[in-house]
This record gives structure tokens, sequence and C-alpha cells, in this order.
């Protein structure tokens, strides 16, 4: 394909612009991430968090505490970033700060926020409170929470005791007052303005054809730069063109009232495509020109010497549609009352090696150490806990011979024969323990049984009209026996509300695996000839966790939220039932 | 096949195709189009595609009724008056019992030429609208409904290349 001609092809297709519904169910790389780099994909979501307490306690002698709140982060080592202080309320016990702090969500990894409430002394006041030192206030109480609780509570409150421990006293933590914490997410960068544009009478800059037009918009930076923003295709010979729709995001743009400027090209192989006019519109100008019907007439900049003139031209810039629709966010289908639902499926086959040995991959260390599986479910079960309500996580094991039965290629963990459910994350480590010393570990490695099993639980669910999406964690060791057999579940599975992560423990060869994360190569196939109507399956080898970075789990973790996104954005799925 | 119910209406969105190739290392340029069959006499055509060369897009919406019994549904992809590729669809991948009416199934097949190989993926979407009416006793009080196919299960489909079916009264 890599004649000329599809060079130009390439040239005059449509650039830019925000997503359309279409391109949710179509994906495309390139746009993918385009989007990514703008944030805007639900993967990073600006949360604004306002704060408020109440019954704080009063430590001031002759009138009521002065409080102001301190945001923190704590990182995975406990350390205590500062994300921002409120102002300072006077003589309040219940206060209601105003200052709003903007957090980034990050879906794939728990973030723990620590809250501390101080009250002021009197000369401290007027001072600016980013210049306060802290140590010099008294600590009314301090409370801890996640982001993601907040997250899926979104326009709603989240209230937490504030407690107060003194230094090495934990027994004598008193009850400091209530602070409650309101979160919603920045309404402006989910709001997309479908536009379709139209031009009349435009001049001719082709010798012996009419001008192949096209559109340029692009937006003034701060610094008067322009940035190039979209760009639609090329309709050639053709004065009186009627593009296609251009979506364009609000967060891109800036905000409805900065200025635009459109241009109108005629297209040119070379490059050189001249000007046919100009035109200097905001969204919320172009909005008037749809509703009032009127039409806009194309200039041309002119410099006659010093000063700079406009040649207004006959052609003349149409909108035929303006519309302005709000693209759901990964956040407001959970603010809805959409669940991430988790399930774990463990790898039993005997390729993990004795578990009473301690190089066995399934060795349960004494000292309280976990293994590489242990590790690897409170990694990712430890994040996708908190998007489930009921925290009741179906667990299986595969790959080996319950007591006098046959090899097993889908057994529950907890021993029952009926029910598969455990209850959280403790729950599935009890059971994976007792399983442990109640199988006898064989093979061959099937995953087949087990994605079974989950997509009938996700359709059961999708029969009883749930908002939940399902999450199967598979933990394994080693390479897959029969390869068709888990492409063919997999096929199946891809139209139902689930997604499949496989971690690979252990040493081996895991180049199969890599086959089955559609992302890294072609679409699955099944052996019937179906191919996978979405990518649902993520695959990480764990040894690269072992060396000391959790941004693997984090990589597992954060194609979620577009896996959802577009099982539910294909189907109009809103984010409140 | 005892299961005589009425004929039921289907709502297949074609999407799009992908890589399609007229031959080897030609690709498909213009004016593809995607028959679909529920019966020799019986089938649907969308409208030609002049843009998408290789990649077309259509996006259109076609009713279709077809007979309680179908167990297939052919689609075939078409380059001006030339067969480019063709696969079968089981009426199970879209209205199999654990399924609710009206769910909206994403669906995608490999398609093949007139000698087998493999040419280009076509994606569409189906909705079942209307369920047909029960008229058996035992559909009425089997729990999935009156609906043709296989249960998620069992769903894994036996044989390479073409599709088969497995009838549904083995399963009652």
């Amino acid at each position: 394909m890599g004649n000329c001609c599809s060079d130009v092809a390439g040239g005059q297709s449509a650039v830019g612009g925000t997503n359309s519904s279409y391109a949710a169910n179509a994906s495309n790389e390139a746009v993918d991430a385009f989007f990514k780099s703008r944030g805007y994909n639900g993967l990073f979501s600006q949360i604004e968090l306002s704060l408020s307490a109440t019954d704080l306690r009063n430590r001031d002698v002759l009138s009521k505490s002065d409080p102001m709140a301190v945001l923190y982060i704590k990182g995975s080592d406990g350390s205590l970033r500062e994300l921002g202080r409120t102002e300072v309320v006077l003589n309040s016990l219940s206060p209601k700060w105003i200052k709003k702090f903007t957090v980034t969500y990050q879906f794939e990894m728990v973030q723990n926020l620590v809250l501390r409430v101080y009250d002021v002394d009197t000369q401290f006041h007027g001072m600016d409170v980013k210049a306060l030192k802290l140590e010099e206030q008294q600590l009314l109480g301090e409370a801890t929470c996640t982001l993601s609780e907040i997250a899926t509570k979104l326009y709603r409150t989240v209230t937490v005791d504030l407690a107060h421990g003194e230094v090495s006293a934990p027994a004598h933590t008193r009850k400091c007052g209530q602070l409650t914490v309101y979160a919603e997410e920045s309404v402006a960068s989910k709001t997309t303005v479908e536009l379709v544009l139209r031009c009349s009478d435009l001049e001719s800059k082709d010798l012996f054809s009419k001008s192949d037009p096209f559109l340029v918009i692009s937006k003034a930076t701060e610094h008067g730069i322009l940035v190039p923003i979209c760009k639609t295709e090329v309709l050639e010979n053709d004065h009186e063109p009627t593009w296609k729709q251009i979506f364009l995001s609000i967060q891109q743009v800036g905000s409805k009232d900065s200025p635009l400027l459109i241009e109108c090209f005629d297209f040119n192989s070379n490059g050189k495509h001249a000007l046919l006019g100009k035109a200097q519109k905001s969204l919320a100008e172009l909005e008037r020109l749809h509703s009032t019907g009127s039409v806009e007439n194309l200039f041309i900049p002119m410099s006659v010497g010093q000063n700079h003139q406009r040649k207004v031209l006959k052609s003349q810039l149409i909108v035929d549609k303006y519309s302005e629709n709000i693209q759901h966010t990964f956040l407001d289908y959970l603010a809805g009352g959409y669940e991430l639902n988790f399930m774990v499926a463990i790898d039993f086959t005997a390729s993990n090696g004795n578990p009473r040995l301690p190089d066995s991959l399934h060795y349960i260390d004494p000292s309280g150490r976990p293994n590489a599986y242990q590790r690897a479910i409170l990694e990712v079960g430890g994040v996708l806990q908190f998007y489930d309500y009921d925290k009741k996580f179906p667990a299986w094991g595969f790959g080996a011979r319950p007591i006098d039965g046959p090899v097993s290629h889908c057994f529950n963990l907890n021993g029952s024969s009926t029910y598969c459910e455990v209850e959280g994350i403790h729950g599935i480590m009890m059971a994976y323990a007792s399983a442990l010393s109640n199988v006898s570990l064989a093979g061959p490695t099937l995953f087949g049984h087990v994605v079974m099993q989950a997509a009938q639980i996700a359709s059961g669910s999708v029969a009883r009209n749930e908002r939940k999406y399902f999450v199967l964690l598979i933990i394994t060791d080693g390479v897959i026996t029969d390869l068709q057999e888990t492409k063919d579940a997999f096929v199946m599975a891809s139209d139902l509300p689930l997604s499949i992560l496989i971690v690979g423990v252990g040493g081996a060869d895991f180049k199969e695996m890599e086959i089955l994360d559609a992302d890294k190569g072609e679409r699955l196939e099944s052996s019937s000839g179906r191919v996978a109507s979405r990518d649902i399956v993520q695959f990480v080898p764990f040894r690269d966790v072992q060396s000391g970075e959790d941004s693997v789990v984090q990589s597992l973790l954060a194609e979620l939220p577009t896996q959802f996104l577009t099982y539910v954005r294909a189907r109009g799925i809103g984010p409140t039932a | 096949m005892e299961r005589k119910g009425s004929p039921y209406v289907i709502e297949i969105t074609v999407i799009s195709a992908e890589g399609l190739r007229l031959s080897r290392n030609q690709p498909v340029k213009k004016n593809s189009c995607v028959v679909l069959r529920s019966d020799p006499f019986n089938s649907r055509t969308t409208g030609m595609d002049s843009e998408g060369g290789s990649y077309p897009a259509w996006n259109e919406k076609l009713l279709m009724e077809l007979p309680a019994n179908a167990r297939f549904l052919t689609v075939e992809a078409h380059s001006g008056s030339r067969l480019v590729g063709a696969a079968s669809i089981p009426v199970s991948d879209f209205a199999a019992s654990f399924l609710p009416v009206n769910y909206l199934s994403f669906l995608s097949y490999r398609l093949r030429d007139a000698h087998g190989a493999k040419n280009g993926i076509l994606n569409l979407s189906v909705k079942v609208i209307g369920r047909p009416s029960p008229t058996i006793g035992c559909a009425a009080s089997c729990s999935g409904g009156p609906w043709p196919g296989v249960p998620l299960a069992d769903g894994k489909v036996a044989g390479h290349g073409i599709v088969t079916g497995i009838p549904v009264s083995y399963r009652w």
C-alpha cells in the first residue's frame, strides 16, 4: 500500500477533534494516544474536593477554634506530600471551607489521602496560609481515606471521623469531630461540541478545476501562538463544501469563549495549501451563528505597507449543526452506581513445584512474607475491592486434583461444591491457603473452564439487568496448554461485560500470553471464525514487579477504564439507571 | 426440529470491515457492500461504501426476519459485483438463551474468500427485537425462554473453518 496515492489520501483525511460516539467503538491507536496525552480517557480525571467539618474540638479559651484543613497524599513508602491548604475559618467548630482541592484520580492505584485540621492561633491570622508553620499550630484531628472511596461516591459526601492520636498512644485516640468530603469531577472536560461546517462561494485557486477545500481549526495560546486542533477531510472540486461533523472538546479548546481561527485551504498535494479565507470565531459565536441562521464572511489578511488589513471575501462560512453533548467518564459511571466485580482464578498446576518446599511458587512462608500468588492477589485486589460493593469475590483454582477426584480445571477455592464466593481479599487469601493443603497439584494449564465460569456469571448479571462489569484475574505460572481453546473462550467473552487480567508468575516463557493480549498484535480469532469484538485481555509478567516497582500492577489495571468505557459507550448505556 | 415458532425480527447494524482484498496484494479500492442472507430467498443489502477503500464503514441498520429454526446467517462482502469474502454467523452468538431481549451484541467475524483463504474482518452489532411467541409447551416452561441457541457453558463450537450449530433440542 506504499504508493503515493495512499499518501495523499492520508493527508486528506480529517484529524483531531474529540471522540465521537463512533470513535468510541472503532479503535484508533493514534487517536487514543492523542486523548491520553490530553488526559481525556477517564484514566486520569481531575476531582475537585470540598471540605467541611462538624464538632471540632475547641482549643481557644475565649473564642472558638479557627480551623484550617491541610490535604496530604500518602506515598507508597508512607511519606506524606502536601497537596494544599484551605483558608482559615474564624471562630467556627463546624467550618465549611471554600478553597477546593483538585486531585488527579488514577484508577490503577490506591491513593491514600490524609486530612489534617489545625487550629490557627490568632497571632498568625492575616498571614498567607502557605507560609504558616504547621508545627506551630495546634492539630485538631487527622483523618484518612482513599481517593477511590471518594470517587465511587462522586456528587455525594463521604464522612470520616477525625482522630487525634497522641504520640505513641493510639489507645487514647479520641473522637475529635467529623470531616465531610464532597467530590465532583471538573465538568468542562466532559463536554464535547459537534459541529457541521459548510462554506459557500469559495474562490477558485486551481488552474483547470475547482478548489479542493479543507478546514483547519486552531486555537490561540496565551503567548499568541496558534495551535491547530483539528482538520477536516479534503473535498475535491467543491466550491460549496459541507464537511463531515467535527468533534471538539471544551477542554481542548480552553473555553467556549476562547477565540478559534478557522482557516479554509485549497489542498495541494505538494503541501503548499493556498489560503481560501479565514474567520475568527469562538465556540459561543459559532453557536450564535447556528441559532440565528446567519452567515460569516471569510476574510484574507492583506498587508499594505505597515498596516494589516482584512479583505472581506464573498465566501461564507455557515454552521449547519452545533450541538453540545457530555461524554460520560469512567467516574460518572462509578458515581451512577456501576460496580466492578472482582474474580480470581489461581493456577494449581504441578509446574509450580511442591508447595511444601521453599522453591515452590506456592510456598507459604511461615514468616508471613507473601508468595508471588499472594502478592498478585493483594496488589490487584487491593485496588479493585473499592469498586465492588458487597466485597464477595468468586475464587477458583485450576489444574489440580481435589481429594479423590479427577483433575479439575475450575474448582471453588473455598472447598464448597455449590458456591464460589469468599468474603473480602482476606477471604481469598484464606481460601487459597486452605486449598493448597487440600488439593494435589496436577495439570495441564487450561483457562477455558475458568473463563466460561466467569462469562456465565457476567451473562447472568446482564440478563438480570444489573449494572456490573466483571474483572477476572488469572494468576498462572506457565504457558497454557491449549491456546486455541483459550482464544475461543476469550472471543466469546468479548461481547460480555468482562475484562480478563492475566498475571504470569515465575520464570517461564510467556510469549504465548503476549499473543492473547490483543493490543500487542492481531485481534483474537476463534476456531469458528468469530473475532473478538474488543480487547478484553491484559497480560503482565509478575517478575517485573519483584524488582520493587509497583508500576506493573498499575499497567495491568490501566486499561480497565478504557475497556469498561468501550463496553458501555458502544451499547449506549448511560451512567445512571 | 419440532420447534416451529413464529419468525422473529433482528436488527443488524453493519458497522465496518477491515482489510478487504481483491487478490493477495490488491486491496479493495471502493464500492463495497455487505449482503446478509437468512436463506436463499431472504436477503438484505447495505449501500455502497465509496470512501473507505479496503476499510469500508457503513454504519447501516438493516431489519431482517429470521425463521425461528434458523441456525445461521450468512454475510457476504462484495466489491462491485465481485464476492470478496463471506462468513457464517451462528444465531446462538446473538440469540442465546442467557442473553436478555434487546441485548446489543457486538460481533466480529473473519471473512473467507471462495478458496477459503482469510480475507478481512467484518464488524457488526445485532439486536433481537421481537421474540417468537412460544408455541410449544416446552418452550414456555424452559427457564431460558424459547431461544434456539446453546447456553454459554457449552458455547464452544466444534469444527474448523465452518461453524456447526448444535440443535437446541439436544439440550432439553
